[in-house]
């Protein structure tokens, strides 16, 4: 992993009149990773990410790409930038194939063989007017013009709510390659499976705030492991340290409930007096830290 | 459930939608009616004032632009008054109407919003009858404003009758052409084309009135605009026009829900074609962009506005021929005299023109210049801004094409006045010299460019107000246009830089104020432009 981070933001903040968007938000991602920016509607990615591309001016904080500033330098930065927004918009009466073209010439670059093979693997018909496009296929047109580019820094905003399941799995094999060539790639998403997958490290904002960043790995320590058990005797779990949210099962003796990860030892040792018959462990998910997380309870 | 069923609950749902542009058009209009209802007797009062502008309004060039009208016996205030403001405040109402009909029907299917209220239980046909009942109520509305208002001003001479056929009569001509409008919504696939149609059919009417009036009158019978004028309100009252337009604007209707249960949603009868699978190799940045997207209506505005000035040049031949209205004047002037006359009144009638050639000249260009506020909140610039695109250059791609689209507009209709009216003169001398053409040129100019400054000012400043732009050209050109016949004290013709320059060609270009009007234009571009690099861009 390259020791130069790509984008690093600092502190940022972003008021909207007496509306604070943004209250702390501190993160930075490396060249050859993909960083997955999650939270819920509102929290403030889109404004972040706008305030990265240079289209508002942070209030307070810093934030560079490639070391420059994203409010000075933007035109410099553009030139080695890729993004694709959540809300693709396009000019109505001009096709898909001119308005790629047209997005890659104000890089600097051109229509190449590449371009035309995502056109064939996301299965677009350039030649019908931006106007008739439904949401997935102006996705589509956003998504060919970025991965034709040859950036060093890729911005996807919730790139794949319109796509399909096919075109999904096209962009998650493009984001991979892009992630083997070096780049790096902020990607925000609230298709969890999908960030599960694709990204190294994860950062979770809340309200205008950076609350957790790391590794999946790295989070999961800060919840619970949730356990089946199928028990031989009347042990009763409920007596356990650190277990929470007993359930007792559909049979008797089944018992599910969460478990602190700094317990998990010494509960098995204890469960495996008591004749375990069936034991199951799940490790929590990312929609479990999802959920942890915003709605701050289990 | 029936075609038109739920078109109550969509009729109160258009006028929540539409209350705060309703309410604009319905004050500004009816004020506008009674206020100058309300002064005209000052203004014409005595005999004499009538009798001096009696002979104005006969002559061709002010027939050409506010209808011919005929006058019987002994003229009073208000027949001078419907004579000035009919044809006038129907052209603003059609405009409000284009405006209303577009945006209630094609302007909601554009944005998606018809998908929605279609796929509830309303009928296939209630969105446009809504859209028509709401034009029905607002015209309706104005109307009865405006019959109690100028029953109210009590104009010496005005009738109850006359009154109420003003009122009833704009209604009507309001109607027919929102109705138009509803119509060239379910012909176009979207608001611009439609409202393109919309509009040229509107400018046949108008062009076909104006020369028509100037020449057989007889024959505005066949323009559903000049119905207006042969309302004669108040010395022949005629309400024949009323059932002609009520009539035209219901067939009109029939045609849009014929039309509407034929097609499919989204769609026009007009149909988008696909289009090229690479972009040319002259799409390639911010304003080739811009060119590629606009060309069809910057060439359209250009060519109208030409179109216009030479439609006004064919009438020079008898505007700039005195001897038809005076025939014994050369025997007791001669020739010499005549054609200097004739040269008079043709400068004159230039001048007039050249403030509606700078005012129309100036519509597209402001529409560029808002459309980079319009662009960046529909998010179609997002993905320029994420490219290496300064905001400089963005800005001046819409700047740009805005100074030029307006100035070859006018240079262009100007141009196509003085060709085409000095071609159809016997005398050629009595016509506009080519001096006097580029002195036009330089007086207008400088007024249109800082109206465009204005523009870009609010855009660059404070976008959220830049519809204040339209309001400030509006006032500009009524100030100036109707300024001398409504007697408008000096300082509201200043109000806007219309007024800041002397008629031109009648007058010389005053230089000093045309590099001060120059200098003004180019501060209000580089505030703008300053603002528009330190603002937030709104995103949706």
């Amino acid at each position: 992993m390259a020791t130069q981070p790509i984008l690093q933001i600092h502190q940022l903040q972003k008021k909207f009149g007496r509306f604070q968007a943004l209250k702390d938000i501190t993160f930075s991602v490396n060249a050859g990773e993909v960083f997955g920016f999650i939270g819920p509607n509102g929290a403030g990615k889109s404004t972040t990410i706008r305030v990265l591309l240079g289209l508002i001016r942070a209030t307070g904080g810093s934030a560079t790409i490639f070391g420059q500033d994203v409010w000075q330098d933007s035109v410099t930065i553009h030139q080695r930038l890729a993004y694709v927004p959540g809300d693709v918009y396009l000019w109505p009466n001009l096709t898909g194939g001119e308005i790629i073209d047209l997005l890659l010439k104000m890089n600097g670059t051109a229509h190449s063989d590449k371009t035309d093979a995502l056109i064939k693997q996301f299965g677009l018909d350039p030649t019908k007017k931006a106007r008739t496009y439904s949401k997935g296929n102006r996705q589509k047109v956003a998504l060919i013009a970025a991965f034709s580019q040859d950036a060093d820094f890729y911005i996807f905003d919730e790139p794949t709510s319109g796509l399909d399941p096919l075109n999904e799995r096209v962009f998650q094999e493009a984001v991979l390659d892009l992630k083997q060539r070096g780049k790096a790639v902020l990607l925000s998403s609230h298709i969890l499976s999908e960030v599960e997958r694709m990204c190294d490290r994860i950062g979770i904002i809340r309200e205008g705030q950076i609350i957790e960043t790391g590794s999946l790995a790295e989070m999961r320590h800060l919840t619970r492991t949730m356990v089946t058990v199928t028990l031989g005797d009347d042990f009763d779990v409920t007596t356990l340290p650190g277990v929470h949210g007993v359930t007792a099962g559909h049979q008797a003796h089944e018992w599910q409930f969460a478990v602190e990860d700094s317990q998990l030892a010494t509960i098995m040792a204890t469960l495996a007096q008591h004749q375990v018959m069936a034991l199951q462990s799940t490790p929590p998910t990312l929609e479990d830290l999802f959920m942890h997380y915003y709605t701050g309870k289990e | 459930m029936s075609r038109y069923g739920r078109t109550g609950q969509l009729i109160r749902l258009a006028f929540r939608r539409d209350r705060f542009r309703i309410l604009m058009w319905i004050v500004i209009l009816a004020a506008l009616m009674a206020s100058v209802a309300w002064k005209f007797q000052d203004i014409y009062g005595t005999q004499s004032e009538i009798a001096a502008i009696k002979g104005t309004l006969a002559s061709p060039g002010i027939m050409a632009m506010f209808g011919a009208f005929t006058f019987k016996g002994k003229v009073t205030t208000a027949e001078i008054f419907a004579n000035e403001m009919l044809l006038f405040m129907g052209l603003i109402q059609v405009v409000m109407n284009l405006a209303l009909s577009i945006h209630a029907t094609r302007g909601e299917e554009d944005l998606g919003i018809t998908e929605l209220v279609r796929a509830h239980a309303v009928g296939t046909a209630a969105p446009l009858a809504a859209a028509a009942w709401e034009l029905v109520i607002v015209n309706g509305l104005l109307g009865i404003l405006y019959g109690v208002g100028l029953t109210a001003a009590n104009m010496p001479g005005a009738t109850l009758e006359g009154n109420w056929l003003i009122g009833l009569g704009l209604a009507t001509t309001g109607l027919l052409f929102g109705f138009l409008g509803l119509l060239m919504s379910q012909i176009a696939d979207h608001s611009a084309s439609a409202t393109g149609l919309a509009y040229t059919l509107f400018g046949i009417s108008y062009l076909a009135r104006m020369i028509t009036d100037v020449q057989h009158p007889k024959l505005t019978w066949w323009s559903p605009l000049g119905w207006v004028e042969k309302l004669a309100p108040y010395n022949d009252a005629n309400w024949l026009p009323v059932w002609l337009s009520l009539g035209t604007a219901l067939i009109l209707f029939g045609l849009a829900v014929m039309a509407n249960n034929r097609r499919d949603l989204g769609a026009g009868a007009l149909t988008t074609r696909p289009g090229k699978r690479h972009a040319s190799a002259l799409l390639r940045g911010p304003l080739s962009l811009l060119w590629r997207r606009q060309r069809n209506v910057i060439i359209a505005w250009i060519l109208a506005v030409i179109i216009f000035g030479v439609a006004y040049g064919t009438v020079f031949n008898t505007i700039g021929d005195i001897l038809k209205t005076n025939p014994t004047m050369q025997q007791v002037f001669g020739a010499a005299m005549v054609h200097e006359a004739n040269h008079k009144v043709l400068l004159s009638f230039t001048s007039l023109l050249a403030v509606v050639m700078a005012a129309v000249a100036t519509i597209p260009g402001i529409q560029l210049i808002l459309k980079a506020h319009t662009d960046e909140t529909r998010g179609w610039l997002e993905a320029v801004y994420a490219r290496p695109v300064s905001r400089t250059r963005l800005f001046f791609s819409y700047v740009g094409p805005a100074f030029l689209t307006s100035t070859l507009a006018y240079i262009g209709g100007l141009g196509g006045i003085v060709i085409m009216g000095d071609a159809s003169l016997d005398h050629v001398k009595d016509g506009i010299s080519a001096h006097e053409f580029w002195q036009g040129i330089a007086g207008q100019l400088p007024e249109i460019w800082v109206f465009l400054g204005i523009a870009v000012l609010l855009v660059g400043c404070w976008p959220r107000i830049k519809t204040f732009t339209w309001l400030y050209l509006a006032l500009g050109f009524v100030s100036v246009y109707m300024g001398s016949l409504l007697k408008l004290p000096s300082w509201v013709k200043n109000v806007t830089p219309a007024g800041w320059m002397p008629r031109i060609p009648q007058h010389a270009v005053d230089w000093t104020t045309f590099s001060w009007m120059i200098g003004l234009a180019i501060v209000l571009v580089i505030v703008g432009w300053l603002g528009y690099r330190r603002r937030d861009l709104q995103m949706r």
